[in-house]
């Protein structure tokens, strides 16, 4: 019997509701994941407050007004792990188990999941522009400006969620996910989210030159400091879209091959 | 005459070289309590797991509530419940939020959910912890509302796998009240177990199952009869024992039981405790206390399985 494409969507929306509501119910997982990437802006700002004046780094009025684009992709990363996580403890748990006794739409199981980290990326996202506006970090870009990083936020969590998700459904471990974050944080530093490119060199420059990450963060820095252009939208916005098709490819053919297996 | 609405073939299921299910064949019939009895790693519950779609098997066929559970599963899933003993209840959500959740997976509108739910939550009684997170239940209520999770698509057949695992005895008394009841109202309930007394107190035909195959099938009482007969046990005064011996021997095998008791096997069973009665009386013979103990569940586990039920956590195991 086929699905209606309304059945699914009645399923997509009721699993998104609940990881959603997973996150907000999780205090201890919302407060890190927003504290810390502030608490790195602000230590950054403080030690690295004369790198500004460093060849190569754009003209801006304080590093804290620099590294905006790198506190969003760094906080939206942390948060991003937590729905692969949450669908590992729920493979762990039988909970996976009591939605496939269901006639649950297969693939809304792993949908509801990224939505809820998805949005809670983009919360983050927002959350970041609200709190370090008073301290004169703002988006040149203006209101698509915010728009656009907001969304961006959303579609990183989405693409790195769904990267995640393949560990998930590969292991059913929690701790198999969460001992992958590194690697993400190992590539958020080989990346320009905390300095331009230009004052990189070495394997270190030719590292960040290859890291989809430089791309996506100067795309938000160029709508932070430079104001609004097609070239920092599509980098902001299409980057993690690109990496986002990808990585749920795989998360697909990770969710299939579980099944099958069964 | 409505087709069984279980119904498995040959099933198999293998985990590698290991052989968990090996050839079932079975059929639970329309109002039947069905228990699956055996002990950890029989097999009992990858025959549900196969029964309930959530496992392929590696051979053989099944239909359940009319289809095939590998070429029509979707179709299974929307005419069974499920309430499996590994399958966690969210513990961040509410009891109504999980209701909800399950509503709108099995497509009740969005009109009716609230009721269904409601409904729901009173039969178990958690209507006033309704919103409260699973987080905070106790192992009992989390049953209960795992089985309101199962019931709200008003399921044709129910798929227990061992409901009352870890319950206290008052726990486990309600759920099987509850089970009891949905099965006068109709519902075909098939439930695995481990424990002797709710197979005895709960099911009408009962398969025990051991290293993955059904090693008997039938009603308890028929199974506990072939097992041989009943015990008939008197008390009677000392000066009494020998006359009531010759008395009893007339009924069957005199029996070893308790110090100060007389036991007999008596053939042909309870039927004949009014003729015992008499002829202790005609040879006036005072008695203080009579029993008639049936076969057990377990005489019948033990002579199938050559070990115990009680105590099979040393019993070598299918996996």
């Amino acid at each position: 019997m086929r699905r209606k494409p309304a059945e699914t969507a009645r399923h997509l929306v009721a699993l998104s509701r609940r990881s959603t509501l997973a996150i907000f119910r999780q205090p201890a997982l919302v407060g890190p994941s927003l504290i810390f990437p502030l608490f790195f802006a602000a230590l950054g700002s403080s030690a690295f407050s004369r790198a500004i004046s460093l060849p190569g780094f754009p003209a801006v009025d304080s590093y804290l007004q620099f590294t905006l684009a790198g506190t969003v992709t760094q906080g939206v990363l942390f948060g991003s792990v937590t729905g692969a996580a949450a669908l590992a403890t729920d493979i762990q748990d039988g909970f996976f188990d009591r939605l496939l006794a269901a006639p649950t739409s297969r693939t809304s199981i792993l949908f509801g999941r990224l939505a809820g980290s998805s949005l809670f990326g983009a919360m983050q996202a927002l959350v970041f522009l609200l709190v370090l506006w008073p301290f004169g970090v703002t988006v040149q870009a203006g209101i698509l400006g915010y728009v656009s990083i907001v969304v961006g936020g959303f579609l990183t969590a989405f693409a790195v969620g769904a990267l995640m998700s393949v560990v998930a459904l590969k292991t059913g471990s929690a701790e198999a996910v969460q001992g992958t974050f590194p690697v993400l944080f190992i590539l958020l530093f080989l990346s320009s989210a905390f300095f331009p490119r230009e004052t990189m060199s070495g394997a270190y420059r030719r590292i960040a030159d290859l890291n989809p990450i430089s791309y996506m963060v100067e795309g938000q820095r160029s709508l932070s400091i430079d104001g609004l252009s097609l070239t920092a939208m599509a980098q902001t916005l299409a980057i993690p879209t690109g990496i986002a098709i990808l990585t749920t490819l795989l998360a697909l053919r990770q969710l299939q091959a579980r099944l099958a297996n069964r | 005459m409505t087709t069984p609405p279980i119904i498995a073939e040959n099933l198999v299921r293998h985990f590698g070289d290991v052989k968990a299910v090996d050839g079932i064949n079975l059929t639970v019939n329309a109002g039947e309590i069905f228990g699956f009895l055996g002990p950890n790693g029989a097999g009992k519950s990858t025959a549900v797991r196969m029964l309930t779609t959530l496992l392929r098997p590696t051979s053989g066929t099944a239909r359940v509530a009319g289809f095939d559970v590998v070429k029509q599963a979707d179709d299974v899933r929307r005419n069974i419940g499920v309430a499996l003993q590994d399958a966690a209840i969210d513990p961040l959500m509410t009891g109504f939020e999980l209701l909800e959740l399950q509503a709108v997976l099995y497509g009740i509108p969005a009109n009716k959910m609230k009721r269904r739910a409601d409904e729901l939550l009173e039969r178990v009684g958690l209507t006033a912890a309704a919103d409260r997170r699973v987080g905070t239940y106790s192992g009992g209520m989390r049953r209960r509302l795992d089985l309101a999770l199962s019931l709200i698509h008003q399921p044709t057949v129910l798929f227990l796998d061992e409901p009352t695992t870890g319950l206290d005895p008052m726990s486990r008394l309600t759920l099987w009240e509850e089970v009891r009841r949905l099965n006068r109202e109709g519902t075909t309930v098939m439930l695995t177990t481990q424990y002797l007394e709710e197979a005895d107190q709960l099911v009408n035909r009962i398969a025990i199952i051991d290293h993955g195959h059904i090693v008997r099938e039938g009603k308890p009482s028929d199974l506990k009869r072939t097992v041989g007969d009943p015990t008939l046990i008197i008390n009677v005064s000392k000066t009494q024992n020998d006359a009531a011996k010759s008395v009893l021997r007339r009924f069957g095998e005199l029996r070893p039981t308790a110090e100060g008791t007389l036991g007999v096997g008596l053939k042909g069973g309870a039927e004949r405790v009014a003729e015992v009665v008499r002829a202790l009386d005609q040879g006036r013979i005072v008695v203080e206390h009579l029993e008639l103990n049936q076969p057990s569940l377990d005489d019948v586990f033990a002579e199938a399985t050559g070990y115990r039920l009680e105590g099979a956590d040393n019993a070598p195991q299918a996996g």
